[in-house]
């Protein structure tokens, strides 16, 4: 259990300072890397919780399509590659308190939701469990979200026509 | 559903103590050393095999048959200057290596190369690591590969390898897809995710556990398409278009000198053998083969000889074939590429699982086997053929993303 | 979550050797920078014009349509393992789940968004009028602008 907590906190002030490092930098790919920490430290977080499918979807799909889908984008229009001040501007303060604040909010919520439930870790979550949840519970999320792709692929040619 | 959750019997205990973390740490180092000796050889063996093909000699000056010839040139490359260019983004040139390797060598440690042995007094899987989700490991890998030749060519700041990691990043999303839909096709039939488990159902009964049990002829559509999309993944010809020399000078790697770029070279090659090492799990039953029942353990030759034979024969059959492949075909063409993989590839990929999986569901469900073939390739057609209708012809191509 | 130890012990492998290499090459390596070697490499001439500003937008489709069929495959990798227990209902689902996202697929296939061949012009196949906002259908007879494979063209050209 003690190993477990270590490694949630080490994992945890990982992913804040990758966090900070997505804000901060000036450079856009340097924000994606960091992003990328950030999205890796929450598979391993998953990983932890005894849920390695969730984690390795979330390193398939985020890490693997979506962050490359933004490096791509940033490749090919051909942003700057050196540090572009226009990136930072004077509202950090507001910005501080406002993710705190937003932090905070969050924090509460999710503390007061769950704070009574325990996942036993000894016993890692079964694939088998989480897809016959999907295919049998959540069948109907499921079939939307096949609705919601297929509205972001005919989104992107429509966005990327001519005409 | 009990075998979906394969762990290896070396943490069963749920104690990881310090003799445990020896054979963890023996394994690793043996797989390191392996990886490393046979991409040294591979590459010796390529030249030396398209030599032969070509009617040259090859490398016969280091070593015996010019054997350490690898060796030679990585010896060399510690010793030239490591340059970087003025344009570069510093952080980023010297990250690309390492996100280039990593996966190289991560994807390998789920492979199963025997079955059960003892190390120390330890039972566990000849594997570095038996993951219950290995298959995704496969996909989360290859698709982490992306980075490198994505990052190597944007942070050179330079104009070919920024064009050709442009290149390189679209083909190897394209068949990514092709890829993972390639190892669906095997788990549809074996229903795990975990290779120790798709290794062991094909197990050596007897010779024609070779057609039956061994998936590359159950599944021998989503082999072609797997074969073809991971020698897409791994660059090798004819989809050497990352490194066209004739219109990229090199690619993504052209600003990088000296070790950097041997690590580059040791990351493309390493993906070869790992590749093979891939299919040979998937398809060509692994370790297993004739001679041995290594499952039900036994003497050293069953558990540790024989599956390492068996694995390794198979591996470099396939290795070779990619040698051949690389001497006989010329390069594609971009767009002939491109095509491919999301013309055809992808599409046969997702109608062969579906159709798969129903006549799965047939034999468990006691339909009538040859109705259920008939609906399933009826509707599959169907999906064909409005999807070949909706592709345009080569004369009257639509023009309107340019 | 052991069973992650040896994957560990691994990575911190690959990270020790490839530093290491670096680090050894730095020290064995001579270190002779100047001004052309530092230039980014353009076969030895002085780099005069930039590349072209922007790349196509096909590249952004293709990365569009692999993220789409990331999600599909990541949601079909887990059916291969249940679908058995799931019979007639879940060969459905799927196959419903299926053919929703070959539709976007036959919208990009009819509409050359995945065609990479030389620039013609030609017409449209399926949905071209209901989707377009403007200019009904492409005339094809009309002269084109830029065809690679306009006779029509070169023909003006030389009159």
């Amino acid at each position: 259990m003690i190993a477990q907590n270590v490694a949630f906190g080490i994992l945890a002030a990982a992913m804040v300072v990758a966090a900070l490092g997505v804000v901060r930098t000036n450079n856009v790919v340097h924000a994606a890397l960091y992003l990328v920490v950030v999205l890796a430290g929450g598979a391993a977080q998953f990983i932890l919780l005894g849920q390695e499918f969730v984690a390795w979807v979330q390193v398939l799909v985020y890490i693997g399509a979506v962050i490359v889908l933004f490096l791509f984008g940033i490749m090919l229009t051909r942003a700057p590659m050196h540090p572009d001040e226009s990136l930072d501007n004077d509202l950090k303060w507001p910005a501080a308190v406002t993710a705190l604040f937003l932090a905070g909010v969050l924090g509460s919520l999710l503390i007061d939701a769950f704070h009574r439930t325990k996942i036993d870790i000894r016993q890692p979550i079964r694939t088998a469990a989480v897809t016959n949840a999907v295919f049998r519970t959540y069948i109907i999320p499921f079939e939307v979200v096949g609705v919601l792709l297929l509205a972001a692929l005919v989104g992107a040619v429509v966005l990327a026509r001519k005409d | 559903m009990s075998h979906l959750l394969a762990l290896d019997p070396l943490f069963q205990s749920g104690h990881v103590g310090f003799s445990v973390f020896l054979v963890v740490a023996v394994k690793v180092l043996v797989a390191f050393a392996l990886l490393l000796v046979s991409v040294m050889l591979y590459i010796w063996g390529m030249r030396k095999w398209i030599a032969d093909m070509q009617n040259r000699i090859g490398p016969n000056t280091a070593g015996p048959w010019g054997i350490l010839q690898t060796l030679a040139d990585g010896i060399k490359l510690f010793f030239k200057e490591q340059s970087i260019p003025d344009s570069a983004d510093r952080v980023v040139f010297r990250l690309a290596p390492y996100l280039s390797i990593m996966p190289a060598f991560l994807l390998f440690c789920i492979i199963p190369i025997g079955g059960q042995v003892s190390i120390f007094g330890h039972q566990t899987f000849l594997q570095v690591a038996d993951l219950p989700i290995g298959a995704l490991w496969i996909l989360a890998m290859s698709g982490l590969g992306v980075y490198g030749v994505m990052l190597a060519g944007w942070a050179s700041g330079s104009k070919y390898p920024l064009l050709g990691s442009v290149r390189a990043t679209g083909q190897l999303l394209s068949y990514e897809a092709a890829f993972s839909l390639g190892i669906l096709g095997v788990l549809v039939r074996a229903g795990t995710l975990s290779t120790h488990d798709i290794v062991s159902q094909q197990r050596w009964v007897n010779w024609h556990s070779f057609v039956s049990q061994w998936y590359w002829l159950p599944a021998f559509v989503p082999f072609v398409i797997f074969l073809i999309a991971a020698t897409a993944e791994t660059n090798h010809p004819p989809f050497d278009l990352v490194e066209a020399e004739q219109e990229l000078v090199g690619g993504f790697n052209t600003e990088y000198t000296g070790i950097r770029f041997a690590i580059f070279f040791l990351a493309e090659f390493m993906n070869v053998i790992t590749m093979s090492a891939v299919a040979t799990t998937l398809f060509l039953g692994g370790p297993s083969g004739p001679g041995l029942g290594f499952l039900s353990a036994g003497n050293a030759l069953n558990t540790w000889l024989m599956p390492v034979f068996w694995f390794g024969l198979k591996v470099i059959a396939l290795l070779f074939v990619t040698v051949w492949v690389r001497a006989s075909m010329p390069r594609m063409r971009y767009d002939r590429l491109m095509a491919l993989g999301w013309k055809y590839l992808i599409e046969i990929a997702i109608l062969w699982v579906l159709v798969a999986a129903a006549i799965e569901v047939a034999n468990v469900q006691n339909w009538n086997v040859w109705a259920t073939v008939l609906i399933a390739f009826g509707s599959a057609a169907l999906a064909y053929g409005v999807l070949y209708l909706a592709i345009p012809k080569p004369d009257e191509v639509v023009e309107e993303f340019r | 979550m052991a069973d992650y130890l040896p994957i560990l012990v691994m990575a911190a492998l690959v990270v020790a050797f490839a530093s290491l290499s670096f680090i050894a090459s730095g020290f064995l390596g001579p270190k002779r920078p100047n001004a052309a070697k530092q230039a980014p490499y353009e076969c030895g001439i002085v780099p005069e014009e930039e590349p072209a500003e922007r790349f196509p937008v096909k590249f952004y489709l293709v990365a569009m349509s692999f993220i789409v069929l990331d999600v599909e495959i990541v949601f079909l990798y887990p059916f291969a393992t249940v679908f058995r227990g799931l019979g007639l209902y879940g060969l459905i689902i799927m196959a419903v789940f299926v053919l929703v996202l070959l539709v976007p697929f036959a919208y990009l296939l009819s509409v050359g968004a995945l065609d990479w061949g030389p620039a013609r012009r030609g017409v449209e196949r399926v949905a071209g009028p209901i989707l377009r906002t403007k200019h009904a259908v492409i005339d094809p007879n009309a002269p084109h602008p830029g065809g690679r494979d306009n006779p029509d063209d070169e023909e003006e050209v030389a009159a």
